[in-house]
């Protein structure tokens, strides 16, 4: 499902240039659950942002869902990721002007489905997330774990095919953490592939697999390594 | 079409757009009275006086000379001049349209005290007057030389039996006829003296552009002079700048004993008539511009601001698939909105403008199509504004929703 082949990606400045990725390799089948550890600086979000084709990387292969994302020009990008990819940020990221029904609504427009679709998404995932008496708040008034639930909500509203969260429990506490953390562990049991970016070694821990990065360089997929690095 | 989410997301942030919203507002609404305040004048100086102004010069001469035989030497000034090369006709008068300054009357259709009258400009002619003036006889006849009558200089002038008289005038004079009835009709002036009138012209106005009655004037068979002399003369086309000057001469030469003025044209005349006019239309040209170069700059700042807050949130729609289109149509449509707001209010604001002035200066109410004309073009200059600012946040990477600042 996604596929990277020797995937690098260099910044470049007029007198420096950063290894951010070297060589990574990485297949993600179907249905699995990825944590992504390593240090500051290693290259986690490089990843997560090719991955999640918000960046273009310099060389290699990589392929989601069997299709070579290098030659997709931005159109195409932005809706492969609208179709197939759902988002949640460590900061949640949500548009604190619009209330959760619209925060929801927001990918759903991008993809152009019609009203009526829209609203029975909207109500069905948020229902699914436990705020279905929140819909007309906006993000300001929710808690912080609540806030992070509405961008799960937003993320999964278009059925993607998987989740890339970035650091989805960093700004909560232990006991939000471990809410949103349930609730990504039902999402993945029903089917849908999840990549997490975390510095929890406890939360990386819970994943099906584990893969630490360091130097850019995937180090291992041994969970019981990745946990015992990172404690 | 994302109006909705946008809407409700403008309404819950009302300070972020309500004062270019206001200053949207203030300019539609100068704008579309300036528009019409434009409109208006330019309307009164596109008026045609009914003479044929481009051709048309006059020269006056004041003579000195205690023992002047004035009438021999109109005569033969205008005996010269209609011969000269170049030269339609000649004429002494009184005045010309748009000169602000002439002779004024009221004639009645019945004779007595306590009737009232039709004012009108009076312009001594004779039977050159016509074709001097370039004027349109539609009915009746010209002045036959028998007709013309040399006035007292001194005093009160015997009015002469016979008139033309503009269109404008026979038409308010007689308004149950059609202008061209109006020829045979006598008329009364200074109460009691019959004039008939005799002829009608199509248009020949008054000389005062602002007189709300310019457009009644009348011809008289009338000569009337001491030692000043205003000789109006028409060229044919294309000789006038070259006649002028050599006229000139040619009469200062022929008698020393006075002084000829350096000649003026209709041209001249019409533009210093609507200095005023010219210089408001260019000041509110000005002012109108001014504004909305204020307004854009106004539109492109607080774009420009609302992009630079919202980079994050830019970054995270393009996360979640929005397009570059997708992010340059969502803030040229949350433009379009404010201005929407901006042009709605500012059209109520300039009708309102309008009639308090309409009320208070005697302007013509503003014409109806001004008020669409005006918000497309605030529109449209909302939407240029925008663009950079919206094409700037459409180059927002999607990476940047992942950034921790």
């Amino acid at each position: 499902m996604l596929s990277m082949q020797n995937v690098s990606m260099v910044y470049r400045t007029e007198t420096v240039e950063t290894h951010a990725l070297r060589d990574f390799s990485l297949e993600v089948g179907e249905g699995e659950f990825v944590s992504v550890t390593g240090p500051s600086g290693s290259g986690k979000t490089t990843f997560l942002n090719i991955a999640g084709l918000l960046e273009e990387f310099s060389s290699g292969t990589y392929k989601l869902d069997g299709k070579d994302t290098s030659s997709l020009g931005d159109t195409e990008r932005s809706r492969l990721r609208n179709e197939k990819i759902g988002f949640i940020f460590q900061s949640f990221n949500l548009i604190p002007e619009l209330d959760i029904f619209d925060n929801v609504d927001v990918p759903l427009r991008y993809r152009g489905f019609n009203a009526a679709e829209r609203k029975e998404r909207i109500e069905r995932v948020i229902d699914m997330v436990g705020l279905g008496s929140r819909m007309k708040h906006l993000p300001s008034q929710l808690s912080g774990g609540q806030q992070q639930r509405v961008a799960i909500a937003r993320a999964l509203a278009g059925e993607p095919r998987f989740l890339l969260a970035d650091e989805p429990t960093g700004n909560l506490d232990s006991e939000m953490a471990e809410s949103v953390m349930q609730l990504l562990e039902e999402i993945n049991a029903k089917g849908t592939t999840i990549i997490m970016v975390t510095h929890e070694p406890k939360l990386a821990g819970r994943a099906k697999r584990n893969i630490f990065v360091r130097d850019g360089r995937l180090s291992s997929v041994e969970p019981q390594l990745q946990v015992a690095v990172g404690g | 079409m994302d109006i909705g989410p946008i809407w409700r997301a403008l309404l819950r942030n009302k300070s972020s757009f309500l004062l270019i919203a206001l200053q949207i507002a203030a300019t539609m609404a100068l704008m579309v009275n300036a528009i019409a305040i434009i409109q208006e004048r330019s309307r009164l100086m596109a008026r045609p006086s009914g003479i044929d102004e481009e051709n048309i010069f006059y020269i006056d001469s004041s003579s000195f000379d205690k023992d002047l035989e004035y009438q021999a030497m109109v005569a033969e000034d205008l005996d010269l001049i209609r011969a000269f090369p170049g030269i339609v006709n000649a004429m002494l008068t009184n005045s010309f349209p748009l000169r602000d300054g002439g002779w004024s009357q009221a004639l009645q259709t019945e004779p007595g005290e306590g009737i009232d009258g039709t004012g009108t400009a009076i312009y001594f002619a004779d039977e050159h007057g016509i074709e001097t003036f370039g004027v349109d006889l539609i009915a009746g006849r010209n002045f036959a030389t028998t007709e013309i009558v040399w006035a007292d200089p001194e005093g009160a002038p015997d009015w002469p039996e016979s008139a033309i008289v503009t269109r404008a005038m026979a038409a308010e004079m007689y308004p149950d006829i059609t202008p061209e009835q109006a020829v045979g009709k006598v008329a009364y002036i200074e109460q009691d003296q019959p004039v008939t009138i005799i002829g009608i012209v199509d248009r020949m106005q008054a000389p005062w552009k602002s007189w709300a009655g310019v457009e009644r004037s009348m011809l008289v068979p009338m000569k009337r002079g001491q030692s000043f002399a205003r000789y109006v003369i028409r060229a044919k086309p294309g000789y006038r700048d070259e006649v002028m000057p050599q006229l000139e001469r040619l009469l200062a030469e022929r008698d020393t004993g006075r002084i000829i003025d350096s000649p003026g044209t209709i041209t001249e005349a019409r533009r210093m008539a609507y200095l005023e006019d010219s210089a408001m239309i260019k000041l509110l040209v000005f002012i109108v511009s001014l504004l909305t170069a204020i307004t854009s700059l106004g539109i492109v700042g607080l774009a420009s601001f609302s992009v630079a807050k919202r980079t994050k949130q830019i970054g995270t729609r393009r996360a979640l698939g929005a397009t570059r289109p997708s992010i340059l149509r969502h803030f040229q449509l949350e433009n379009f909105l404010i201005s929407s707001i901006g042009v709605v209010s500012g059209a109520i604001l300039a009708v309102a403008l309008n009639m308090w002035m309409v009320q208070t200066f005697d302007l013509t109410p503003i014409a109806w199509y001004i008020i669409p004309v005006s918000m497309l073009v605030l529109w449209m200059v909302g939407q240029l504004a925008v663009y950079g600012p919206a094409r700037r946040a459409s180059l927002v990477s999607p990476a940047i929703a992942t950034r921790s600042v």
